[in-house]
């Protein structure tokens, strides 16, 4: 396959996307148009990643040695699958969810549009082009969280866009930085440092590391940039769940782990005062994320702490400066978008069919929606890293990392620690909500419940086929882990 | 995917027919009902086809490479064998009992489904062959466990249901943490292996092994309601339906012996310092439950306390088996043996307390009492079960309380021999004859209370009571009876046999010598405890545990203090207010002023502020031109009058007067501007040119202009 082809999965949806408001299609119409529209970009992106072309393609030329490039290589692969079968199954889920909504075109328009980008982010061949998707996937995604237009969407979007333009300038400076200090700016497994270049400069580079991980991070809701996250659950369900359960706060974090293992290197940071502040800081992020979920009320904004402390796990896996660890951090990075979507899309489907908003009003609401709780107890239970669930395989990962790191960088050890803790936290707080609504207390205000159901099958569908891939691959995921342990070898 | 797939169809087989018999619910009750009991039969069937098969291979193996990642291990030998059979045995039993205890409750779909998933989690954990394998099993049996604890959803089953999953959920993290620096310290995970391998661990790592022995005892410990983590059973068991508080009580806390005898046979053989560990746990888990019982009333709580008792004497064994060294075939084999003895009691108890929770829904001591008065089956199937568990010589838990007690004897002696201070061996035998005691004792409660005392009101309705249980659970009931009975009464047949294939799994060797149970020797020790059992019973229970009513009758009193419950003192407090309140607060501290608003504030100031100084800066720049070179004219000619020519013209002459005035006419300035003087000519002009223009006389005077210039040229050219 000619590497010309892995311009269409990502122009095509942000074309399409941009095109659907001049159709003024009725809204049935624009669904199928739409649906097939997503399928299509994944069938095609899909298809790139199966007949991998071996060569990058170069769009065009920005100025010197600095090209806007698409490739795919190993990490890309995998990121570039994980969207491609996500979103159609939750574009799927937001037909239904936006049926009652009000400029749901636009809002369509936008969520293609951030297809696009998202895989323009997986597809990025060396960092110029990866950062300038990422400033995109800001631009585009932030009309979402806008969308209900309430005042506190509205807030909730400007302090969304602070934060993620306040990251990107952190990230430019790297990205600086690299082109004078490295080869080149394509991605490289190994890092592209030239050692001759940085000799002196080892403490300065450290340094920029840092910030362009404080940088990244701010999508991925790194300690103390996770502001923003828990603020914009006000955006509709298919935003909060796919965009920042998924697509955003994972570029965030796949740019961590493309600016740690292509860009810089692992060998670089191991055992720096750099390594050990990442570390601190993505442990942080976990204890603080874990502890605040069990805190909160609110359903979706608990699970959006939960995020908080989860996408942590990928950058503490990604800490850990190994190729375990970035296997670890991939298969985090795959499993947890699998079960937060559909811990999401349940409570998205229990706010879509009975209003409910917070966690002490489920009570018995199992009995009504047997299959969204069905779903979301087992995403829970993954989430805790119940073994049998996939959550429990990445984090095993992320702590056998952790303890062979911990031979050489005894603060490893502390890791394992953390991630214990905050499986504690994650039980309390996931299986609190589905402990309400499977065993209510006897005498519970049956009176509130009447009348809900379970959803359609248009969102019934994804629920499902997330709670199977959450147990398929928590009984058995050795082919995943044979591709990502290649991947994490560079031998892919 | 490879070995032998018996243990593959034994352990898989009831997940299979879990959702089986929940599909078949949703037809119809009767049909599951019936297929609830053929599936248990079916699973007993299949763990005798394993077991026959391993005494023919001598041992069986399976593995599946990949599952859950790091793969499953499977294994069979004499020990597993026998808890299996067992596991599967008592599943058998309490499912041909449930069809009648749950014919009036809710939910039993959903009770039937996490019934047969434990079933399969079970025999999981009891046929792993590396820790890998039993913590999946462990944590899936932990959870779906939890499901019976909370059946009725009552306040208190729920209240008790979340201490259950607590424990089980720190106690199942603490023991991933054990697992994780095991791994890392030894390499492997895998049982058989492990001896070798922590062995092999250098000298300086070695406290990495013993924190995972310790985290791992932790969690296997809370399972068995090891102290101080016991505090879920005497709350869990008795507000669960009684199949399932047997299952519980009987099996589940097995599981979590199970892995502590795998840690200290495996992990620490023969490491007396990690046997005195588990031998102090053990005794106090011992004393302090017998102690609980002695106070408790109600009829469930008493044998989950008893519970507890029980497996501080199996921990006792375990402990002796670890400070005997090679010598350790006596506790060894009482271990064992005590665990299935334990086992198959709890099984008859819990269901012949089941029997009268389905008639009466009571379980108060003071309301059931007389219950089984005038019910010789349901009184002789008791008290078969309170004189084994009370170790009457003759029963089964005399045998294997007797090798436990020979155990603790030899320990005893050998250090005598060697010349070292044995008082505190000493101490711990007489804990043990007391606890024996008072196990006694409180059976004897339960047993006057239930089936000896009259009810003051009720007992005409009780003794009217016919079929009060159907053929099914007789039948349920009775056969462990029946077993348990040959089990005390052939020791040498049933008893030894069972501990010499169990064995070999601690290491443990067949005594140098026989055993001979009904020596003078051994009985010595019951009769100890039997009289104990009397002192206690007649001394403090009878006088103490039973008073008078406001009517005069006489009543068993509840007089253990409430607040004395560790749940309420430590652990909710800990966990609750200490753990999770501070971090949170601490969390929402940061939350409310978070270091990046304090920073983004304080960057937005500063620069405010250099831009401040920057306009300022700009602002006095504007000033200084506008004073200098771009003064604005203090006097402001507007022409609003005038055309081009004249304004021009005004200007440049009104520039020149200006000029003239600051020069020659300073004294007399020219006051007047000449653009507007020249405007107001014009305009005059204007107006006349316009006045002349369409006047007669103009147009007369323009024609005889042109007569006289026709004249001029007619005349001259």
């Amino acid at each position: 396959m000619s590497s010309i082809y892995l311009v269409l999965p990502v122009l095509l949806p942000i074309v399409g996307g941009a095109l659907m408001p001049l159709m003024h299609l009725p809204d049935k119409r624009r669904n199928l148009f739409l649906e097939i529209l997503v399928i299509v970009t994944s069938v095609l992106a899909l298809l790139s990643v199966y007949r991998r072309p071996e060569e990058g393609f170069i769009l065009f030329h920005l100025t010197g040695n600095l090209d806007f490039a698409l490739r795919l290589d190993g990490l890309g692969c995998v990121f570039t699958c994980l969207i491609a079968i996500l979103w159609p199954l939750a574009t799927l889920y937001a037909f239904e969810y936006m049926r009652h909504e009000e400029r749901t075109t636009s809002f369509f328009a936008f969520y293609t549009m951030t297809y696009g980008v998202t895989l323009g982010i997986a597809m990025a061949e060396n960092l110029v082009t990866m950062y300038l998707f990422y400033e995109l996937l800001t631009l585009v995604s932030v009309y979402l969280v806008m969308h209900p237009m309430t005042k506190k969407a509205i807030r909730a979007s400007r302090i969304y866009l602070y934060y993620s333009i306040g990251g990107a300038a952190f990230a430019f400076i790297s990205l600086v930085f690299i082109i004078i200090y490295g080869n080149t700016t394509d991605f490289i497994l190994g890092g592209v440092m030239d050692a001759a270049r940085t000799g002196g400069h080892t403490q300065l580079m450290l340094c920029v590391y840092l910030m362009a991980f404080w940088g990244f991070g701010v999508k991925a809701a790194v300690f103390p940039f996770q502001g923003w996250l828990p603020k914009a659950s006000v955006a509709p369900t298919p935003v909060t769940a796919l965009l920042h359960a998924v697509a955003v706060v994972k570029s965030g974090a796949f740019a961590v782990m493309r600016l740690t293992y292509y860009c810089f290197g692992a060998d670089f940071i191991r055992g720096s005062w750099a390594h050990f502040a990442v570390m601190t800081i993505a442990m942080l992020s976990i204890i603080y994320g874990s502890t605040m979920a069990v805190k909160e009320t609110h359903f979706k904004r608990r699970l959006a702490f939960s995020t908080i402390s989860n996408l942590s796990y990928i950058l503490l896996a990604v800490s850990m400066m190994s190729p375990l660890g970035l296997l670890a951090g991939m298969s985090h990075l795959v499993f947890h978008a699998v079960m937060k979507i559909g811990s999401f899309f349940s409570a998205g489907a229990v706010l879509h069919q009975s209003g409910k908003e917070y966690v002490d009003e489920l009570d018995g609401l199992a009995y009504r929606m047997p299959f969204v709780f069905t779903v979301f107890t087992i995403c829970a239970l993954s989430l805790v890293g119940i073994p049998g669930f996939a959550g429990f395989i990445s984090k095993w990962n992320i702590a056998s990392a952790a303890m062979e790191t911990g031979e050489h960088f005894p603060y490893a050890y502390a890791a394992v620690a953390v991630l214990l803790y905050s499986a504690l936290m994650t039980a309390v707080y996931m299986l609190t909500a589905a402990i309400r609504a499977w065993f209510p207390n006897k005498g519970y205000d049956v009176k509130s419940n009447e009348g809900i159901t379970d959803p359609n099958w248009e969102m019934k569908l994804p629920l499902g086929l997330f709670a199977a891939a959450v147990l398929v691959f928590g009984l058995y995921s050795e082919p995943l882990m044979r591709l990502l342990r290649a991947v994490a070898a560079g031998s892919l | 995917m490879n070995g032998d797939f018996e243990l593959f169809y034994a352990v898989f087989f009831p997940f299979a027919a879990a959702f089986l018999c929940y599909l078949s619910g949703r037809v119809h009750k009767m049909l599951r009902d019936r297929l609830l009991q053929l599936f248990v039969i079916l699973e007993m069937a299949l763990m005798a086809f394993a077991a026959f098969s391993c005494f023919q291979k001598g041992m069986l193996e399976f593995a599946w490479n990949g599952f859950c990642m790091q793969g499953l291990y499977l294994k069979m030998d004499g020990f597993r064998l026998l808890y299996g059979c067992i596991a599967a045995f008592m599943w058998m039993m309490t499912g041909i009992f449930s069809r009648e205890y749950f014919a009036h409750y809710r939910n039993r779909n959903r009770y039937y489904f996490f019934y047969l998933l434990t079933l399969g989690a079970t025999v999981g954990v009891f046929l792993s062959g590396d820790f890998y394998t039993t913590f999946i099993f462990f944590e899936i049996m932990s959870l779906t466990s939890y499901v019976w604890v909370v059946h009725d959803e009552k306040p208190a089953a729920m209240k008790a249901g979340e201490i259950y999953l607590a424990i089980a959920i720190v106690g199942g993290l603490v023991m991933l943490m054990g697992l994780f620096l095991l791994q890392d310290a030894a390499g492997t995970l895998r049982m058989s292996e492990l001896h070798d391998a922590v062995l092999s661990v250098p000298a300086d790592r070695q406290w990495q092994i013993y924190a995972a022995g310790g985290c791992m005892l932790f969690g296997f410990g809370a399972k068995a309601g090891m102290f101080p983590l016991h505090v879920w059973l005497p709350k869990a068991h008795p507000v669960a339906p009684a199949p399932a508080s047997a299952l519980l009580s009987g099996i589940l806390t097995k599981t979590g012996v199970f892995g502590v005898l795998v840690v200290s046979a495996e992990m620490f053989r023969y490491d007396p310092q990690w046997g005195k560990v588990v031998l102090y746990l053990g005794v106090i888990t011992m004393f302090g439950g017998a102690l609980l019982a002695v106070f408790s009333i109600d009829l469930k709580r008493t044998l989950a306390c008893s519970s507890m008792s029980q497996i501080g004497f199996i921990l006792v064994g375990a402990g002796m088996m670890e400070l005997l060294g090679q010598e350790n075939a006596l506790a060894v084999r009482g271990t064992i043996l005590h665990m299935v003895n334990h086992s198959m009691i709890k099984l008859i108890l819990f269901m012949a307390a089941g029997v009268i929770y389905m008639n009466l829904h009571k379980l108060n001591l003071n309301d059931i009492r007389g219950f089984g008065k005038n019910k010789p089956l349901l009184k002789g199937m008791f008290l078969m079960g309170a004189l084994s568990i009370g170790g009457i010589p003759g029963w089964s838990g005399y045998v294997s309380k007797t090798l436990l007690h020979e155990s603790i004897v030899e320990y005893a002696a050998e250090l005598v021999a060697h010349g070292e201070p044995a008082l505190r061996i000493h101490i711990i035998e007489w804990i043990f004859l007391i606890t024996g005691g008072m196990t006694i004792a409180y059976m004897i409660k339960l047993f006057i209370a239930v089936f000896i005392e009259e009810h003051p009101d009720r007992q005409k309705e009780f003794d009217g009571k016919k079929g009060y249980m159907n053929p099914e659970s007789i039948f349920a009931i009775l056969v462990p009876t029946v077993i348990l009975v040959c089990m005390g009464f052939f020791p040498y047949l049933t008893m030894n046999r069972a501990a010499d294939l169990a064995q070999g799994f601690l290491h443990g060797e067949a005594p140098a010598h026989a055993v001979h149970y009904f020596s003078l020797g051994n009985l010595k020790g019951a009769l100890i405890s039997l009289a104990i059992g009397a002192l206690v019973y007649f001394g403090f229970i009878r006088k103490f545990l039973v008073g008078k009513d406001e009517k005069e009758r006489q009543v068993y009193l509840d007089v253990w203090p409430t607040w004395l419950d560790l749940e309420d003192l430590l652990y909710r407090p800990t966990l609750h207010k200490a753990a999770i309140m501070s971090a949170a607060c601490i969390c929402r501290d940061i939350d409310q002023l978070y270091l990046t608003r304090k920073v983004l504030r304080a960057l937005l100031e500063t620069a405010a502020f250099l831009g401040r100084i920057c306009d300022h800066l700009m602002d006095g720049i504007l000033l200084f031109f506008r004073s200098t070179t771009h003064k604005s004219r203090t006097e402001k000619h507007v022409y609003l009058i005038g055309t081009r020519a004249s304004r021009t013209l005004g200007r440049i002459l009104d520039n020149f007067t200006a000029l003239l005035n600051r020069t020659v006419c300073r004294k007399k300035p020219i006051e007047h501007s000449f653009v507007l003087m020249f405007a107001e000519w014009e305009d005059v002009m204007h107006k006349t040119n316009r006045l002349i223009s369409v006047s007669l006389s103009f147009g007369l005077m323009l024609a005889a202009v042109g007569l006289a210039m026709t004249l001029v040229y007619l005349l001259w050219w």
